[in-house]
């Protein structure tokens, strides 16, 4: 493989970093606000609706999320009222099925990761609250979220990894991000190891910057515990 | 649908799923027993003294952590073959089995030399400095004493990580393995119910994840049997 050919891969494979980092964001966004609505509905024990909680997070953590993106795209068109409905131009479109099931699995990871940082607040600082005269409601939202989010955040880094790596798999329901370039690439030229290498190095840049950005957050969010 | 067909059409896809389910627990099985000598080779790799060994470890391990388990796996299959093209004129392809296998084992490994490298050091000085004292050889050592310390510490990590190899395994259909996905793939392309037959696929996941759950809970009483706890 020479320098060229690699370099001359590059032009083609960046058409579809713009997907990559659209589907990413939007599901990151997506399932982040989710997990924190969820994490509320958990820790305030709300009754029927902490069941589907539970019952969304078994089923997103314990099944594939290939298996999610497939069952999303191709699940609804076997019902006809589906189809007649109005939400069908929005059901046939890959980028949004990708970004609903990368986003609800990112959601179910993630609150499991926000309820675990909030179970681990020390009990102390409840009952200072308490002590000050707030209800449960202003405890959580003044005290205990924003320092369980911080301390979840290096965990949370690693979660959006894992969806910027996870949003791959679109390129399996057609869309035309990143993977989906370099698959194209690799059936055209057969140059399959410079191909992949190229993608492979535009991930690892991407997963770095990623890595960077986060650790800079976390600096400044705990810059209190130092 | 009314009820007999119903069971009918159970009775005739039940034996494929049961063959997709085998080949997806051999292939997980499979990809775990080779990642973890993988995974112990690259932990005790990037504990070695020897700086230029620990540092290509460390990269190959980072390297292996920031690319898309699909491109692994797409490396894997089709750039063995167009390797070996290169190397010897020759058009070899490697069984998406044995592909499937050697990707899913190098991503299981890179995680998990992690976990264990953290284990390992976990262990307290103290007992290998104990067993020093009593004579005991370096090799005895560290299968008779660091060993199975290190094993209490690595088996909740690890055991996560297993569950997540068991849901990479999904990503082999792509490469044509028959497994519990693919298998899905096929009958709902037949019987035009995509719906049904992938949620089928997903309930059996998540079957084995619960089993496998179970019995990793199991794993971490037995391990840490000997540890006192405190009771406040």
């Amino acid at each position: 493989m020479s320098m060229k050919t690699a370099l001359s891969y590059l032009p083609e494979l960046m058409k579809g970093l713009g997907t990559t980092l659209e589907l990413t964001f939007a599901s990151l966004l997506v399932g982040c606000t989710l997990a924190l609505l969820f994490t509320l509905v958990l820790t305030l024990r709300i009754k029927p609706l902490n069941w589907l909680v539970k019952l969304q997070i078994l089923l997103f953590t314990g099944t594939p999320l290939l298996v999610q993106i497939f069952l999303l795209y191709y699940g609804p068109a076997q019902f006809d009222f589906l189809r007649d409905s109005s939400l069908w131009p929005l059901l046939s479109q890959p980028w949004f099925c990708a970004m609903l099931a990368l986003a609800l699995n990112s959601a179910a990871y993630s609150t499991q990761l926000f309820k675990g940082a909030i179970d681990n607040i020390a009990p102390g600082e409840w009952e200072a609250c308490y002590a000050l005269g707030m209800t449960k409601g202003q405890a959580l939202g003044r005290v205990i979220l924003p320092h369980a989010f911080r301390r979840a955040l290096p965990a949370y880094g690693n979660e959006m990894i894992l969806i910027m790596k996870g949003s791959s798999l679109a390129s399996t329901i057609t869309l035309m991000d990143l993977m989906g370039y370099a698959s194209r690439l690799n059936a055209r030229t057969y140059d399959t190891l410079t191909v992949f290498t190229m993608a492979g190095i535009i991930y690892l840049v991407l997963t770095g910057i990623m890595t960077l950005l986060v650790r800079l957050l976390e600096r400044k969010a705990l810059a209190f515990s130092r | 649908m009314d009820a007999s067909t119903l069971t009918n059409v159970f009775t005739r896809y039940s034996g494929l799923f049961l063959d997709a389910t085998l080949m997806t627990l051999g292939l997980a099985l499979s990809a775990l027993g080779v990642g973890l000598i993988l995974a112990t080779v690259f932990a005790l790799g990037e504990l070695s003294r020897f700086r230029p060994l620990a540092w290509l470890t460390t990269s190959v391990v980072t390297i292996l952590r920031g690319l898309p388990e699909l491109l692994i796996i797409f490396f894997v299959y089709f750039g063995f073959t167009h390797a070996l093209f290169l190397l010897t004129d020759q058009f070899v392809e490697l069984s998406p089995f044995t592909a499937g296998t050697i990707a899913l084992s190098l991503i299981y490994s890179a995680y998990a030399s992690q976990i264990l490298r953290g284990a390992l050091l976990a262990v307290a000085k103290g007992q290998k400095e104990a067993a020093k004292a009593l004579g005991i050889s370096r090799q005895r050592t560290f299968f008779r004493i660091v060993l199975p310390q290190a094993w209490r510490h690595a088996l909740p990590g690890l055991g996560n990580q297993w569950l997540v190899l068991l849901k990479d395994t999904a990503l082999v259909a792509l490469i044509g393995i028959n497994d519990i996905l693919r298998q899905a793939q096929l009958i709902s392309v037949q019987t035009y119910e995509p719906f049904t037959w992938y949620c089928i696929a997903a309930l059996i996941y998540l079957v084995i994840t619960l089993i496998s759950q179970n019995l990793l809970n199991r794993m971490k009483q037995h391990s840490s049997r000997y540890v006192r706890e405190v009771k406040a």
